[in-house]
């Protein structure tokens, strides 16, 4: 039996560039960079002063529907988003129940609760006066939360997960989700990944590593110096064409392939045969050529390690055809959204899809020999093939990679 | 001045020499100037360690770019290290 091919009918994101797939994909379109100057109370000798982060102002119209008493922000982003995608899918009652899965990931949970319980705790630790403890930690911090309100809200009862593995959690939520509609254990999911990280512990232990870039994030650029912290939630609606047909909605796209491999090798140092692994599977899995794909939405994080590995990467994935695909990374654009990434960036692999066009890389100063090539950059580029590929790669070594297909080959 | 500078950069460079031991757990005495940091067996996270003490000793945020992460040398690590110091300072 021929496996059903597995279709995308809804997408929403709430990231620092505001609200909504539109804002989103009109920032990476045009280039408008949510990166904004971020101050900690709480971090007294704070190095780095720039994120894409979403602030309480942009929370606010969504005050009567969020539950802060029993939700961080992480589960706030991912309802507010899952609301858009189930909209513009056409979702009703009926279509929930076990048919529909939730598979919604994330790197760090409920950081915010997690964050200021902490500092409480240890305020009273080192002689502070005692201060009540969030009642609801457990239940804020859990992983899994953003997961199980998507399911509660809306009834979505089939098979829920949260997979947690750093960058590539979201990326690989899809891709588990595509997998797991295929083989037909569920009809449609609601999948994506949220992550609300941009709190002062979090940003501190990323400063640590020394992979924040203290001015600006430089994907592919011979004076990168490091990534640009972000959050969000982006959720797709995926099900198969034939239960997106019954219901009369629209296909936005296809995936069309998936690939997942792990470097087991470092934890932190990128392995490029590990990267490639991953694409070369998704092609495969796909059964598409070099030319069928026009645009990569590359992890490029902007750290010399990332961006130098991706790139023998996809050289050894595109071959010749390397030169002919546009390539580039939105995270100066949104921010590393962390365990979101693969989900704002496959949402901006869809849009860059349905418009072909591929949005440019911010912040390209100049060629670094050791990469050799020069992303889009300065202004979006048009293309034409009928396929687009999006990259995650994690701490961990765990590579997944995406690749949508154009609604008009349906 | 010119003798000022290079005083104050040999003495900066000496600092970070005994930081580099101890940080990267190595005998001070064993540190050459031109040994390789690979020889050394200076792994990533001896080098993060490193960044994070110039941190605490003189205020000054290094991240990973490509030059920090071409250094070859021990000698590499000072100069670099060092410049760094001193452009962050009068910053």
């Amino acid at each position: 039996m021929t496996p059903p091919r597995i279709v995308i009918t809804g997408a929403g994101a709430f990231s620092p560039c505001g609200a909504g797939v539109d804002a989103l994909w009109s920032s990476a379109r045009d280039g408008v960079s949510a990166a904004r100057e971020i101050d900690f109370d709480t971090i007294p000798d704070q190095k780095v002063k720039i994120a894409a982060s979403i602030d309480a102002a942009m929370l606010a119209p969504y005050a009567d529907r969020l539950k802060p008493r029993m939700q961080d922000r992480v589960a706030g982003f991912a309802l507010i988003a899952a609301d858009e995608a189930i909209t513009q899918a056409g979702l009703t009652e009926a279509d929930f129940g076990e048919d529909c899965g939730v598979i919604v990931g994330s790197g760090f949970g409920g950081a915010e609760t997690l964050d200021a319980n902490y500092l409480k705790f240890f305020t009273q630790h080192y002689g502070g006066s005692p201060q009540r403890l969030d009642a609801m930690a457990i239940p804020k911090i859990m992983t899994n939360a953003a997961a199980s309100w998507i399911s509660m809200t809306w009834g979505a009862r089939g098979p829920a997960y949260c997979i947690s593995t750093a960058c590539s959690s979201a990326s690989q939520s899809i891709g588990l989700a595509y997998q797991l509609i295929r083989a037909g254990a569920m009809e449609r999911c609601i999948t994506g990944g949220s992550e609300a990280c941009v709190v002062a512990g979090v940003f501190r232990a990323w400063e640590m590593l020394r992979v924040l870039s203290p001015d600006a994030c430089r994907p592919f650029s011979r004076d990168r110096n490091g990534m640009m912290l972000g959050e969000g939630a982006g959720i797709l609606i995926l099900e198969t064409l034939e239960a997106a047909e019954a219901r009369g909605a629209e296909p936005l796209a296809e995936i069309v392939g998936y690939g997942t491999t792990t470097d087991a090798g470092d934890l932190l140092r990128p392995d490029p045969d590990g990267a490639a692994g991953a694409m070369t599977r998704a092609m495969a899995d796909a059964g598409l050529r070099a030319d069928e794909v026009g645009y990569v939405n590359a992890h490029g994080t902007a750290t010399v390690a990332n961006d130098l590995s991706e790139t023998q990467a996809m050289r050894r994935v595109f071959g010749n055809r390397f030169d002919e695909v546009a390539v580039s990374s939105t995270k100066p654009i949104h921010g590393h959204a962390l365990g979101a990434a693969g989900a704002l960036e496959t949402i901006i692999t869809l849009q860059a899809l349905r418009n072909r066009l591929a949005p440019p890389s911010g912040n390209f100063g100049e060629l670094d020999p050791a990469i050799g090539f020069e992303p889009v950059h300065g202004a979006a580029r048009a293309f034409d093939a009928p396929a687009a590929m999006c990259n995650s790669f994690a701490f961990g070594g765990i590579n997944a990679s995406l690749i949508l297909g154009s609604a008009a080959r349906l | 001045m010119r003798n000022d500078n290079a005083t104050d950069n040999e003495k900066l460079e000496e600092e970070l020499l005994d930081l580099v031991a101890e940080e990267g757990m190595i005998e001070r005495d064993a540190l050459s100037r031109d040994a390789q940091l690979a020889e050394l067996d200076i792994a990533s996270a001896d080098f993060i360690m490193i960044l994070m003490a110039i941190e605490e000793k003189y205020g000054i945020y290094i991240s990973v770019d490509n030059e920090m992460a071409d250094l070859k040398t021990v000698q590499d690590l000072l100069s670099v290290a060092s410049r760094k110091i001193l452009e962050q300072s009068e910053a």
